[in-house]
């Protein structure tokens, strides 16, 4: 089956293209899906950011009601599965909702390292995603800014870096969703790829090599069989030199037949005579 | 008046079983390549499970060891590999050279899987190592089939021409 010239030719080009090409696109998808996944945690992070800045003032005014309506109001947004504002000691102080049983361990290991750390900057946050049970959760500490340092109502001493820790979690839905598009969208581009190179390898290969190749094998079948140049079905010029030089030969062989001929005639007509 | 004497044929019966023997060590090289691709086949298996099956390295063994290298650091070696060594393979093919270097490449895949596995982006990159090594080993072990096919086929006539002469 793989023992002849076209399937010589196309084989390894068939394995190192599909291979190659499935290859690329495994890895960009891979790329493209931790980026993503990089963005939507940014995205959230700065989300989660912009309620700890919305509930600042309600915190340095200790105004309990007003940070549960806050936290209880982002809690009823569809795609919010989980919102909660701990304090030092990581005991939740207030809550969205009631805690799904999911994110618990993630958003204990948080707070525990949390807990654990002693240096806090605007930069410290924890980020995880879930793909297989479709969550984003991101933790920040609320850190100790000079306005609730200075403030006249205000109790926390200068050294405490973290006040409390906020949490929040998503759903990964829509970005599960936008990923399993670009997948499908991948594979249909793949297939794509795949069916114009082979087939484009194919024709190409075809229509230069092989056709006048089976031509070429054809006419020599023919002139091994005695058929001569003149009568050989015309060839194209694909194949150069191979295919003139060729029909040289078979040119000197009928000359060949034809000169031996010429030389049987003569004597052929003396023995006649000679009777 | 002189009589011409009819010289013997040297005994060709050791030249041919030395033949078929050439043929039987050609037929075993012709299918290293497909025993190669089993056997990353067999490790992909390892890898596809994150290799649950061994013993978890120890502590002093992973200090020694260090961190792992960035994950996308070893996704462009993935590139950059998998596309040199399509490249050798396609040239060697080309060139018509012996094929060489199937156990160093399943060494490279294997190297690359243990380094995805240390950098714990094994999961998310398995299916790329798989589809490279399957193509790279795919091309190998399709140049060695056809190279000592084409060998075979030589020693096939000689051995032909052999048995002619015994006739």
């Amino acid at each position: 089956m793989f023992d002849n010239l076209i399937a010589r030719a196309i084989v390894p080009v068939t394995i190192a293209v599909t291979g190659f090409v499935i290859f690329g696109c495994i890895l960009l998808y891979s790329f493209v899906k931790s980026d993503m996944t990089a963005e939507s945690l940014q995205y959230l992070n700065n989300c989660a950011d912009t309620v700890i800045k919305s509930t600042s003032y309600a915190m340095m005014e200790d105004d309990r009601h007003s940070i549960q309506n806050i936290v209880t109001n982002i809690g009823t947004r569809s795609n919010v599965e989980f919102i909660r504002i701990y304090d030092q000691d990581g005991t939740v102080q207030f809550a969205g909702q009631d805690e799904p049983e999911g994110q618990s361990k993630t958003v204990d290991a948080h707070i525990d390292e949390f807990l654990q750390t002693n240096i806090f900057t605007k930069e410290t946050a924890l980020r995880d995603i879930d793909h297989a049970n479709g969550h984003i959760t991101v933790s920040l500490p609320i850190l100790n800014e000079s306005s609730c340092m200075t403030s006249a109502c205000h109790f926390h001493p200068e050294d405490e870096q973290a006040l409390g820790f906020f949490t929040i979690a998503v759903s990964s839905e829509s970005l599960d969703e936008t990923l399993s598009v670009l997948r499908y969208r991948m594979m249909i581009f793949c297939v794509m790829v795949l069916f114009m190179t082979i087939g484009g390898v194919t024709a190409l290969l075809r229509m230069n090599l092989f056709l006048p190749i089976i031509r070429l094998t054809y006419n020599a079948e023919q002139a091994a069989q005695g058929v001569a140049e003149g009568d050989l079905p015309k060839s194209d010029h694909k194949l150069g030199k191979l295919n003139k030089d060729f029909r040289l030969l078979v040119k000197q062989r009928d000359q060949a037949l034809r000169d031996i001929e010429a030389l049987r005639t003569p004597d052929r007509n003396v023995d006649d005579g000679s009777r | 008046m002189t009589q011409e004497t009819e010289i013997p044929l040297p005994d060709i019966n050791p030249l041919r079983k030395q033949v078929k023997a050439k043929i039987k060590k050609l037929e075993l090289h012709s299918s290293t390549g497909l025993w190669i691709l089993a056997l990353f086949t067999a490790l992909s298996m390892g890898a596809f499970r994150n290799f649950d099956f061994l013993p978890p390295l120890s502590e002093g063994i992973r200090a020694a060891l260090g961190a792992g290298p960035p994950v996308k650091y070893i996704n462009w070696a993935l590139v950059v590999y998998g596309f040199s060594a399509i490249i050798l393979i396609l040239t060697q093919m080309a060139s018509d050279n012996k094929p060489r270097g199937a156990l160093a490449h399943f060494g490279y895949l294997g190297a690359f899987y243990l380094f995805y596995h240390f950098s714990e982006g094994l999961s998310e990159n398995f299916w790329a190592i798989f589809v490279v090594g399957l193509t790279i080993l795919g091309l190998q072990s399709y140049h060695v089939w056809n190279y000592y096919h084409e060998k075979i086929q030589e020693q096939t006539e000689i051995l032909q021409e052999l048995d002619k002469l015994l006739d």
